[in-house]
């Protein structure tokens, strides 16, 4: 049979941009079986650099691979000029391994990273020639979606066969098995569909009934990803990635990562040293990630980091953190490791004063930072940067005059010390999430984001340190995306039509097609980011998360209590 | 393996097929990634990013094939080349191969004259690979590409050193020599880009573009 890119010429490639995305054959890449008895792709929304990045596209590929069974390919959201080629040619989108159209896979696995991918995976269906919404499937694929933006799967429930809450390594297992056997027992969709339910963690839009969110116990004795596909074209995260440890016991009280990992779950050290040789075995990645929510709770992070410093396998091999929460004692031990990468210094105090942050529980003091700050002294960072949240629940104005106070503050220390700190502030609009304690707050509207922005501004004008922020329209969708019910997929389909993709991607978004899409559906984005009453129920009120719901409302009356509030 | 001091490695390699499309920057980082798969004792740079002691020759253009690509790597000790050659075809992706190993590798030429490169054009059609042979050996032919963001006007003049015409199988080959590296001379690159514009829709026709060999001058 002809791979779909035996129909594009070599000119048509030349035309575009960076075409060894589109054309698989990298090292570790997954050998074809013959006649497995099920073809899996899994689908990541975004562009390949970025999806090849992405912690739960190795985990699934390595380990639905490694069951002589099953064969999973990888497809990724085609850029705009590949998409155009396609279409021109009248081309599907296809697999990087076999070059098979989407269609003919039998489970396509699509991977919800962040809310703002939703139209991508309406476009990457229609470019695989799979209708978009699972009452017109009658044939092809099953498409079954998991990840941190399906945690609420009511905004997407127009589009899957099944939604998967929660962890996936055990359930994606589930479902193959599943499907395996209604294949052989000739099992019609609808049927199918109805035994889906059976899983625990999978929720099918057609059966729609309560769902328990899944959590990977085995976790810590898991072995993560080790033979990862090296990409052809650098990913945004060039290094070998380990996950230390799932789940936060921070309990920030707007995060929803931090509700949905949970609980916490450590590998261990001997564990994680021997994983680190063999990852960098088979990857030859210069740089090892340890990732995890906040890698500063790791429980034996010095010894860990001690003994990886030790055990190099290679000269130039660096550690990178990510999610190093700093102080002083983190500070230190960067500084006892020569080979961690040490990027710029990078806080997340979310809110300009520390009642605030006592109210959102980010457990970060301006002294924290001011420590760390001065204890930079005569050292190699020279970058501070600094994140903040605009719109959090019981938010004064004084809190976000604190927010330019705390930047000036630094400043001032700053310019005592060698090298002097180029300081950046990132704003973004809060987004109530649900399944935290905030999922009854109201979102600030989008002329009072855009108000304290330029406040913020204002007070920085004489200031070098340089403001970035996230565009206010799109911390307005994000809140709808995710607090969304079934009318919300109605809005996604109707935001789909009108040319929206990339949403994520500052040149491609098109606010004129999303309001479209809201007086389409005559949506009142307003009915999503009010303020939700307590004893009302919520649209995602079906998922057990596995977090009381008394818990989360305790949660929230602590964070009014500390701001005087008794009447929520 | 014997401790010496410093023993240099020249490594040729190809890329074919899908590997044609992967960017030189890219190309870079699968071949360093390799040798650190294989646990080569190669040298390390100095300094605050240490990365492997490497060099690689000129950059092949996008989409151009080559059997003649190579690095010079430092290494700390002496390895078997045979084991290099075959470690390190295993750890390549697919379209890229190890050509062969030369241990320890002789001092190149710098190649201040330029370089003069071998390329062979493959053709479905004999009508264009006729065509593509007019234009090309005509010192001539003029085109004119975007270049830094303006419209520049090249001439072939002394770019095409020699040319002739064999087939292989259903393609009809051009096999050209091209002088690069030298004022006023175009690169195969731009001339390969005129070469697609002035053959049209019969551009398809040119399915094969192929750097065979490089010699410095
Ligand atoms: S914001 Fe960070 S530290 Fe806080 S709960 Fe979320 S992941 Fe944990």
């Amino acid at each position: 049979m002809k791979k779909v890119t035996d129909h594009i010429t070599h000119w048509e490639l030349l035309q575009i941009e960076k075409p060894a995305r589109y054309l698989g054959g990298e090292v570790n890449q997954a050998q074809p079986k013959q006649n497995p008895e099920l073809k899996i792709c899994l689908v990541f929304p975004d562009l390949y650099e970025l999806g090849m990045s992405n912690l739960a596209i190795k985990i699934f590929y390595e380990t639905l691979n490694a069951d002589p069974r099953l064969q999973a390919e990888r497809a990724f959201s085609p850029w705009v000029d590949f998409e155009k080629l396609l279409r021109h040619k009248n081309l599907p989108l296809f697999s990087l391994e076999t070059g098979t159209p989407l269609n003919q896979f039998d489970v396509i696995f699509v991977t919800l990273p962040y809310e703002m991918t939703f139209t991508n995976v309406l476009n990457l269906l229609d470019l695989g020639n799979i209708p978009l919404t699972w009452q017109e499937r009658a044939e092809g694929p099953l498409v079954i979606a998991g990840g941190p933006s399906a945690s609420n799967p009511l905004p997407v429930s127009l589009f899957m066969d099944a939604v998967v809450i929660g962890d996936g390594e055990e359930v994606i297992h589930e479902i193959c098995e599943f499907l395996i056997e209604a294949r052989k027992s000739g099992a019609t969709r609808e049927e199918t569909r109805k035994k889906l339910t059976a899983i625990e963690s999978v929720w099918v839009p057609q059966f729609p009934g309560k769902v328990r969110r899944r959590v990977y116990k085995g976790f810590a004795d898991s072995a993560p990803p080790l033979k990862p596909v090296i990409p052809n074209v650098q990913a945004i995260h060039n290094r070998a990635a380990l996950e230390i440890f799932r789940g936060c016991i921070k309990g920030c009280r707007f995060c929803n990562a931090g509700y949905y990992y949970r609980p916490k779950r450590e590998r261990s050290v001997d564990n994680l040293v021997k994983y680190s040789q063999e990852l960098l075995n088979n990857t030859g990645e210069e740089s090892l990630g340890l990732l995890s929510l906040s890698t500063s709770d790791y429980c034996n992070l010095d010894e860990l980091i001690s003994r990886l410093d030790r055990n190099k396998l290679y000269a130039e091999q660096s550690i990178s953190i990510p999610s190093m929460r700093m102080n002083e004692n983190t500070l230190k031990l960067l500084d006892t490791a020569p080979h961690i990468r040490k990027g710029g210094l990078t806080f997340a105090p979310e809110a300009g004063t520390q009642k605030l942050r006592d109210i959102i529980n980010k457990n970060i003091t301006e002294e924290d930072i001011i420590s760390v700050v001065k204890a930079t002294n005569n050292s190699a960072y020279r970058t501070l940067k600094l994140y903040f949240m605009m719109g959090l629940p019981f938010e004064t104005a004084e809190d976000i005059e604190g927010i330019a106070d705390l930047v000036l503050r630094i400043e001032d220390i700053s310019r005592t010390l060698k090298p002097r700190k180029q300081i950046s502030i990132s704003l973004s609009g809060f987004v109530p999430k649900p399944f935290t304690p905030f999922q009854w707050s109201p979102q600030a509207s989008i002329e009072e984001f855009r108000e304290k922005r330029i406040f913020v501004r204002q007070k920085l004008q004489n200031s070098k340190a340089k403001v970035s922020w996230r565009e206010e329209y799109l911390c307005m969708l994000e809140a709808v995306l995710s607090r969304g019910d079934e009318r919300v997929s109605k809005l996604i389909l109707e935001a789909f039509k009108a040319g929206c993709k990339f949403d994520g991607w500052n040149e491609h978004f098109t606010r004129s097609g999303w309001e479209k899409a809201f007086e389409i559906c005559q949506l009142d984005p307003q009915e999503y980011l009010q303020q939700k009453p307590i004893a009302d129920p919520l649209p995602w009120d079906f998922v057990d998360f596995q977090v009381p719901r008394a818990y989360l409302e305790k949660e929230y009356r602590a964070a009014a209590e500390i701001a005087g509030v008794t009447d929520l | 393996m014997n401790e010496t001091h410093e023993i240099k490695a020249r490594v040729f390699y190809s890329k074919t097929k899908q590997a044609c499309y992967i960017a030189h920057l890219d190309t870079i980082d699968i071949i360093c990634k390799a040798l650190r798969r294989l646990q080569l004792p190669y040298q390390v740079t100095q300094g605050h990013h240490v990365r492997p002691k490497i060099s690689f020759g000129s950059p092949l253009p996008l989409g151009h094939a080559s059997r003649c690509e190579q690095f010079v790597l430092c290494l700390e000790s002496m390895v078997d080349d045979q084991w290099l050659k075959e470690g390190l075809s295993q750890q390549l992706p697919d379209g890229m191969d190890i050509i062969s190993v030369e241990l320890p590798c002789k001092e190149e030429k710098k190649g201040a004259n330029g370089d003069l490169v071998d390329y062979t054009f493959g053709f479905t059609s004999p009508e264009t690979a006729e065509k593509a042979g007019e234009f090309l050996s005509n010192p001539e032919t003029t085109f004119s590409l975007v270049s830094k963001g303006r419209m520049k006007e090249y001439r072939l003049g002394q770019a095409l050193q020699a040319i002739n015409k064999s087939s292989d199988g259903n393609l009809q080959l051009i096999n050209a020599r091209f002088i690069q590296g030298k004022p006023e001379v175009p690169s195969v690159s731009k001339i390969v880009t005129a070469l697609a514009e002035f053959l049209g829709e019969q551009k398809d026709n040119l399915v094969q573009i192929e750097r065979v060999s490089l010699t410095k001058l």
